[in-house]
């Protein structure tokens, strides 16, 4: 049972110290960032989407990259063009 | 936290305010500043730490807020919803964290369990069953919470913990049996 602390009859925290933590226009604000559609947001803002459209990127021009060096040492397309 | 026993007129004008909540966030303002209060001691009660109880509650809000559209009255007052993600939110912080977890008792609710279970109600009989109620396991520790340290109905317990009314009734009584059994041996 370590992983339990029981406190027995403590009291509540006052009404001032809960209170000096509410804040609605936090709340307010939070809900609408977290509700603002995807497209809405300037990619640079969203860091998980920037680094996915980059690592795409960059799997597409290695891959074009590969495909073209491929193609220029293919003998036998080195004949045809002869 | 007593919001449970309330009037139909009560409910009623909770079901507007949530209405238009739905209808407009800016208009929860009125929920959360009826519920903050409790929200945040529940969550007090459960970590004794407040700055993480501040951050617990703002998440427990503002998944209020994201997921008010899908809420429905099912006979339970919205508080007993609002309870509900606390307590998911405040089990997933312990489970990610794996921190301490904290148990707040009393002695009135002691006494409460000493009359539901039949036992003895002295001073004596309530220290026995204090060090009775340590042995028990966080999940039933949590139903004994709601029901005795908190005064839920059963159905309430049964709407936060996300188990049946009837559930949580077996549930809480198969508890008290087991600290029957503890005390007897003793």
């Amino acid at each position: 049972m370590s992983d339990l602390k029981f406190n027995i009859d403590k009291p509540d925290l006052p009404d001032e110290q809960i209170n000096k933590h509410k804040d609605f226009k936090k709340l307010i604000y939070n809900y609408q960032t977290a509700t603002k559609p995807l497209y809405k947001t300037p990619l640079y803002k969203n860091k998980k989407v920037f680094i996915v459209i980059l690592l795409i990127l960059l799997v597409m021009f290695v891959i074009i990259e590969a495909m073209e060096k491929e193609e220029g040492s293919d003998p036998a397309k080195i004949e045809q063009t002869k | 936290m007593s919001s449970h026993h309330k009037s139909d007129i009560e409910i009623q004008q909770e079901l507007q305010l949530i209405a238009a909540a739905k209808e407009n966030p800016a208009r929860f303002g009125l929920l959360y500043d009826k519920y903050y209060k409790s929200i945040f001691v529940f969550i007090h009660r459960r970590t004794d730490d407040e700055e993480l109880t501040a951050d617990i509650t703002s998440q427990v809000f503002l998944k209020a807020l994201i997921n008010i559209k899908k809420y429905e009255y099912k006979g339970v007052p919205f508080s007993a919803w609002l309870f509900r993600i606390a307590f998911n939110e405040i089990n997933m912080y312990f489970r990610k964290n794996n921190a301490q977890r904290v148990v707040s008792l009393s002695q009135n609710g002691m006494v409460q369990i000493a009359q539901e279970a039949e036992l003895d109600e002295n001073a004596e009989g309530i220290n026995q069953m204090m060090i009775a109620v340590k042995q028990l396991d966080a999940l039933e520790l949590q139903l004994i919470e709601l029901r005795f340290f908190e005064k839920n109905s059963f159905a309430e317990v049964g709407e936060i913990v996300g188990i049946t009314e009837n559930n949580a009734k077996v549930k809480v009584y198969r508890i008290l049996d087991k600290l029957k059994k503890v005390l007897s041996k003793k």
